[in-house]
């Protein structure tokens, strides 16, 4: 599990960014000394760190700019200055990213995604995702079944792997709907069903029978 | 000052001086004294006079020349008194001096104009950045609590960002020169982000989008645009009929343009509305029934547009939609108004 230590002074936020965080698989540390973040950061090594700029005490670039001196943590800024010279100035005292509050949260989790992705040098395992006896390559959305390649069209893809990675949870329309439209799909209920049952229809062409299961006024299921 | 109003202005003097003169010239005729005479004492009398008013007026209207072709070339008329040569004209002087004390006095008088609106701005500014900060904790925490009931509360919260955002570029567009950076921005993403940031909305009123955007790159700074497209997709969805509703999003190239329209067939502006919505306040017919509106949203957009250099317009028919068009001119060298 990586460590994320949130910088962050405003209590509620701090407590429930962490929340969100933990929901989503990250291990958080929550400072509330400010005096001494920089040792308390250099000490505990976390995998990354989220630094709010209106701090006590210190000012969150002088922070970055002290951590950088030693360290080479990734560093994301999140902060509610959103002028394009905040964000210059962030990234060259060594920021790795920097995003503005109100925070798009599913943004936010990308970013901390391939932030750490970078960081460390583990790439292999982001081109395949296997389920079973299914092997799904991202990188040009094809399946790979006992032996038969199947083609996918971008969209159908992201349907199967949204609902892969959620497997065992009921994924229900809106949620879908919802999804869909943050990856530039902008579907509407009868395009859902459309591309659903097409997507369907191909698993089944290669021997993938009952995948996708409709749970009724629930939604979709991948068990 | 012109030569006849100069006499006018001397003419108690002249005739006076006339008078007297007519008065010796009879004395010294009654006297016999030679004709010859009175013509000397005529010439002795007037010469003086007349060379002295010549003079004089052509130092007054060299002055007052030199001041009205100096104002006349300025198009900020109240910068006069700052651009006064020195003259040795004692009247010229003395006006001077006075033009440039009350000058310096409404320099004074305005600065503390200027200072108030400087800070009640940099209030403005504080304030959108502190408010930003609950706005963020509400949100993580219905984040962290989905339900129905704290979906329609994230909504809502929607509603008040768009609010917050709309004061913070209201506040700044007398002076945006200090923050805008302009860059090759693609078209299509700048669409898409507004559709992400508007899809709860969009997608509760079942609304469709078309997005045709491919391949328009255009020179402007994003975040203005994307508040503009933001102002004009809100009032899509605000004023949308009830079933079928949908939004276009498309740019045609000309020559010279890369032309973004944003169409929708919602219930349309009246005729006797469409030349006033870009004006600051305006509400209009659909502002009275449909929902309360500001009137702000549309005005800033132009404000913007126009310091952008960008083309902003509007077609629309009652019940037939609206057609918002934003021109950007791909060959103009960028200049900032």
């Amino acid at each position: 599990m990586e460590n994320i230590i949130l910088v962050e002074d405003d209590k509620i936020l701090r407590e429930e960014l962490k929340i969100f965080l933990q929901k989503n698989g990250f291990n958080v540390q929550t400072p509330d000394n400010f005096e001494t973040i920089v040792e308390y950061i250099l000490e505990n090594e976390p995998s990354l760190v989220l630094l709010d700029l209106n701090l006590p005490i210190y000012d969150g670039y002088h922070i970055c700019r002290e951590l950088r001196k030693k360290s080479n943590i990734p560093i994301i800024i999140v902060t509610s200055r959103n002028t394009d010279i905040d964000e210059l100035i962030g990234i060259n005292l060594g920021a790795d990213d920097f995003i503005t509050k109100p925070y798009n949260t599913q943004i936010l989790l990308a970013r901390i995604g391939a932030l750490l992705k970078r960081s460390s040098l583990d790439n292999k395992k982001d081109n395949l995702l296997k389920y079973n006896d299914i092997e799904l390559n991202l990188l040009n959305a094809t399946i790979f079944y006992k032996g038969q390649n199947l083609e996918l069209t971008k969209n159908e893809f992201k349907i199967l792997c949204y609902l892969i990675e959620n497997k065992g949870k009921i994924i229900s329309r809106q949620d879908f709907i919802e999804y869909l439209w943050q990856t530039d799909f902008f579907v509407d209920d009868a395009t859902l069903t459309v591309n659903i049952t097409r997507l369907r229809k191909k698993l089944e062409s290669i021997g993938i029978k009952d995948f996708i299961q409709t749970k009724r006024g629930l939604g979709y299921i991948v068990k | 000052m012109s030569l006849v109003q100069y006499l006018k202005d001397k003419i108690f003097f002249l005739s006076l001086n006339f008078l007297i003169f007519i008065c010796v010239a009879f004395f010294i005729l009654y006297s016999n004294i030679n004709l010859k005479i009175v013509v000397f004492i005529f010439i002795i009398w007037f010469f003086p006079i007349i060379s002295y008013m010549s003079i004089d007026y052509i130092k007054n209207n060299k002055y007052f020349n030199d001041i009205y072709s100096l104002l006349e070339n300025l198009d900020k008329k109240y910068l006069l008194p700052e651009l006064l040569e020195d003259t040795e004209f004692l009247n010229g002087k003395i006006l001077n001096d006075i033009l440039k004390t009350v000058n310096r006095d409404m320099h004074e008088h305005i600065k503390v104009y200027e200072i108030k609106n400087q800070e009640y701005q940099e209030y403005v500014e504080m304030w959108v950045h502190e408010i930003k900060t609950p706005i963020s904790s509400s949100k993580l925490i219905i984040k962290n609590n989905t339900n129905e009931i704290t979906q329609k509360i994230d909504m809502q919260l929607n509603t008040i960002e768009n609010f917050v955002e709309q004061v913070l570029y209201y506040s700044k567009s007398d002076n945006l020169e200090k923050d805008y950076l302009i860059k090759n921005i693609n078209l299509d993403i700048v669409v898409k982000n507004i559709i992400k940031k508007n899809a709860k909305e969009l997608i509760l009123n079942k609304i469709k989008i078309e997005t045709d955007c491919e391949d328009s790159f255009v020179y402007t700074d994003s975040k203005w645009l994307e508040f503009i497209l933001n102002q004009i997709v809100i009032n899509s969805i605000k004023y949308k009929k009830e079933e079928n509703s949908y939004i276009k999003f498309y740019t045609k190239k000309d020559k010279d343009n890369i032309i973004l329209f944003i169409e929708d067939n919602g219930i349309g502006i009246e005729d006797k509305d469409i030349d006033k919505v870009f004006e600051k306040g305006f509400t209009g017919e659909n502002g009275r029934k449909y929902s309360k509106s500001t009137g702000m949203g549309l005005y800033i957009c132009k404000k913007l547009c126009d310091k952008l250099g960008l083309k902003i317009s509007l077609k629309s028919k009652k019940n037939e939609g609206v057609v918002v068009t934003i021109k950007f001119n791909i060959l103009d060298y960028y200049y900032y108004r």
